[in-house]
């Protein structure tokens, strides 16, 4: 009886756990509020892959230097419009000559672990940089300093062999390292890769492989201490997974999709709810790249028909469901690099079949063009990257109908680069390149770059770009920096060497109850001031179950 | 015909598989749309009248793929287990006819073969290929002959101190026709059966593949592609998912409910 008695009382109370509870998370949270920013809190976020190395010099995968970027500074950064701001440099100045800058650091850094961080550091990490030893693709930029020095703890002098535009640029890039703990160590192995000393606002404070990697408010960061006191991303290699886990309320930022972004949402009051969107046009570009070194496509005919045959306009709304733009120039549209005077080939497929037939081909009966008995017939490859493999079939069934034979290869990165990418052993990609805010693009373009591994595998080759490329790495005048690499575009635009097929936007999903985030988004993007952006209290995220 | 009736698993196996032979077969009189038609006016419809199931990511009509995607997977089916039984049978009959140092060698190849997981040895020789229909049908062709080579080695062992081979061997007929009147046609019941078996086995691994990226490529329809491009949508557009992996489970289960029906129907021993 007695037993009975404990059972129905246990039952009684459960019950009414239940009922408060479910009454507690029904109760609709106002985040419309104005709330006061206090600090503390995490931030969760997800990510597809897990970091490699946290040295950005050495990683070189966007998820290593996502989560680095928070750890190091460097010595200037851009600010929210995408001028130039101090960083660890207090200011900095360019000689009469233009080959000379001096870096005048601020007073009384230091590392998070009390060390003084002084211009010493800056050299080490130069020469760091520079030494062939180092396994780092980006060392070129640096080499071209032709001296470095660092005269007095507060002060760092490089000078170039000409001057150098993009300079500021790369070192607003590179991530200043601690000398005291670096000094002995191999780079390329060390245990700092996993185990950081910074300067900047985070620190790391857990790192579980495969997990989850947590950054920590670094108390001794000069800048300034953030408002959200811990990062916390999480590695979902799956994006659906990551959808799952932002509608179950288990992380707060994430990439989506244009899918998620015009279908999900708008049929999810309850996500809309508690989420805010936010678009904005990335830095990069998708296109479609012949390989000029193979006919027919080293005829300019060829590609500028095959530019006229594919719709891109059907491509922007059939692959992104309209969130793309359509671009006529490699740099990113409403920025000063970008020549507003050119526009995209309009879709014209009979302009296109009139070119083919100047460059020789005709039709036989069964519709495909020919030229000298064999048929325009080429494959189109691409990364395993489902929207480059739609916009590939779209492609395919326009030029199709104009009566060329195309096949399509959807290609594993890794083999994707090292058979045919770096061999030269391909028709056509369809690929993107992601880009720095500096308009020089000598890598991509300048015909000296087409060796193995280098990033100009097209094989493009055009005196008067060479040219213009040239010219624009020397000028630091900024206005006519620009109409320089106005005048590039329009060549590169004329020559077709690729077609551009769009510039997607970037889609980002933040739960709303962090706050701080600048909507619209500034040029900089929304993830600009992320130091700035809070949780207040009321809003948090009870801390067990984050866990 | 009597005894299909009899047996309803094996009944239904038939009704099932020749239901999607068929369709696949007049899929191109039956198919609403193009399969390879892009309409990107109509992205992701759930299932209704004029999409029966729906339609993808860039507005295919899902059925008009279904359709069309049945003939790869069952063209995969019937050649890849073609070529696999024809292996196996000659490498089996080899090996059973002869004996000694013949059958150590191939059972011992057989052997290796086996202990190599099939899927993976298909996913690097494809990788390392074209991913094309055809490499796809002769590698999964190349990699299954194992289990009919033992079964018709097994048979042969028996069927060879039969009084009739003895008698056969006597008068003095020659190797092959022994092989070919005597010993193939008594030994042709587990071969039937086996290769049932491994066309649902097949059809698994092509659309496995095809999941992968690494099986039929786009725009051409198979079941397992259109559950790929669905994978993405599986919380939204739960058409794309559930259809091909309806018809990959209904066609493998059809297969094996006639294999293993055969199986009763052809065994003389059921027969009391």
């Amino acid at each position: 009886m007695k037993k009975n008695f404990l059972f129905f009382n246990f039952i009684f109370i459960l019950s009414i756990f239940i009922i408060s509870c479910s009454k507690d998370t029904s109760e609709v949270i106002n985040y419309n509020e104005e709330y006061k920013n206090i600090f503390g809190g995490s931030l969760i976020n997800a990510m597809a892959g897990e970091p490699s190395n946290l040295i950005a010099m050495i990683a070189g995968d966007s998820a290593s230097s996502a989560i680095a970027g928070n750890i190091f500074n460097s010595l200037i950064k851009y600010d929210e419009n995408l001028n130039y701001a101090p960083d660890l440099a207090e200011s900095w100045a360019i000689s009469n000559n233009q080959k000379t800058i001096t870096f005048k650091l601020k007073k009384g850094l230091q590392w998070a672990d009390g060390n003084p961080l002084t211009s010493a550091d800056v050299l080490f990490t130069w020469k760091l940089i520079t030494n062939p030893d180092t396994r780092t693709p980006y060392a070129s930029d640096y080499q071209l300093v032709k001296k470095a020095s660092a005269p007095d703890p507060l002060t760092f002098k490089i000078t170039y062999e000409t001057s150098y535009a993009p300079a500021l640029d790369t070192w607003s890039s590179l991530h200043i390292l601690p000398k005291h703990i670096l000094k002995d160590e191999d780079i390329n192995n060390t245990f700092f890769s996993r185990k950081p000393t910074g300067s900047s606002y985070y620190k790391l404070d857990d790192w579980i492989s495969g997990q989850q990697v947590s950054l920590k408010a670094n108390e001794k960061s000069v800048l300034g201490s953030p408002l959200i006191e811990k990062l916390i991303s999480r590695i979902i290699p799956d994006t659906s997974s990551q959808f799952l886990e932002l509608t179950a309320d288990n992380i707060d930022v994430m990439n989506i999709n244009p899918i998620q972004y015009q279908r999900v949402f708008p049929a999810r009051k309850d996500l809309q709810q508690k989420v805010a969107l936010y678009k904005e046009l990335g830095n990069g570009y998708t296109y479609l790249g012949f390989n000029l070194k193979k006919p027919p496509f080293n005829d300019i005919r060829v590609r500028q028909a095959l530019n006229y045959a594919i719709d891109k306009d059907e491509v922007i709304k059939g692959v992104l469901l309209g969130l793309g733009e359509s671009i006529s120039s490699p740099y990113k549209p409403g920025t000063r690099w970008n020549n507003p005077n050119l526009s995209p080939y309009p879709y014209n497929p009979s302009k296109a079949l009139e070119l083919l037939q100047e460059a020789g081909f005709k039709k036989n009966n069964d519709g495909i063009l020919m030229k000298n008995g064999k048929p325009l017939k080429f494959e189109i490859i691409t990364n395993q990257n489902k929207q480059r493999e739609m916009t590939a079939v779209v492609i395919q069934k326009r030029l199709q109908e104009i009566g060329v034979d195309v096949s399509i290869r959807v290609i594993e990165w890794a083999s994707f680069v090292n058979r045919f990418i770096k061999t030269g052993d391909f028709d056509v990609v369809v690929l993107g390149w992601s880009l720095s805010l500096d308009p020089d693009q000598y890598n991509i373009w300048h015909s000296s770059q087409q060796g193995p591994g280098q990033f100009n595998f097209l094989g493009y080759s055009n005196k008067n770009v060479d040219r213009l490329l040239e010219l624009g790495r020397k000028e630091l005048n900024v206005s006519k920096r620009e109409e320089i690499y106005h005048k590039f575009s329009k060549y590169l635009l004329e020559d077709s060497p690729i077609i551009y097929l769009y510039a997607g936007y970037g889609l980002s999903a933040v739960h709303k109850r962090v706050k701080g985030i600048k909507n619209p988004a500034p040029p900089a993007g929304i993830y600009h001031n992320n130091y700035d952006w809070f949780l207040p209290k009321p809003l948090r995220r009870n801390e067990i179950s984050a866990r | 015909m009597k005894i299909f009736l009899k047996n309803p698993l094996a009944l239904s196996g038939l009704i099932i598989i020749l239901t999607i032979l068929i369709l696949a077969l007049v899929a191109p009189i039956i198919a609403p749309y193009d399969p390879n038609f892009i309409d990107i006016n109509s992205i992701l419809f759930p299932p209704s009248i004029n999409h029966l199931m729906g339609t993808d990511g860039l507005g295919r009509d899902v059925f008009s793929r279904m359709l069309y995607g049945a003939q790869i997977s069952l063209l995969v089916g019937f050649v890849a287990v073609g070529i696999a039984t024809f292996i196996g049978v000659i490498l089996g009959s080899l090996a059973g006819f002869y004996r000694g140092w013949v059958d150590s060698l191939i059972m011992r190849f057989v052997d290796i073969m086996l202990s190599i997981p099939t899927f993976f040895l298909i996913l690097a020789v494809i990788a390392f290929l074209t991913p094309s229909i055809w490499n796809i049908m002769i590698v999964i062709g190349l990699t299954s002959w194992m289990g009919v080579t033992r079964l018709v080695r097994a048979e042969f062992f028996s069927l060879r101190q039969r009084e009739y081979v003895l008698a056969a061997e006597t008068m003095g007929s020659n190797h092959l026709s022994i092989i070919i009147k005597h010993l193939l046609p008594n030994s042709l019941t587990p071969i039937i059966v086996s290769s049932v078996l491994g066309i649902a086995s097949a059809v698994l691994v092509e659309s496995g593949l095809s999941f992968l990226g690494l099986g039929v490529q786009a725009p051409t329809a198979s079941w397992g592609n259109i559950l790929t491009d669905g994978k993405e949508y599986i919380q939204f557009a739960w058409w794309l998912s559930l259809f091909p992996g309806l018809a990959i489970l209904i066609t493998v289960l059809g297969y094996n409910l006639l294999g293993e029906g055969l199986r009763d129907i052809l065994d003389p021993k059921n027969k009391i």
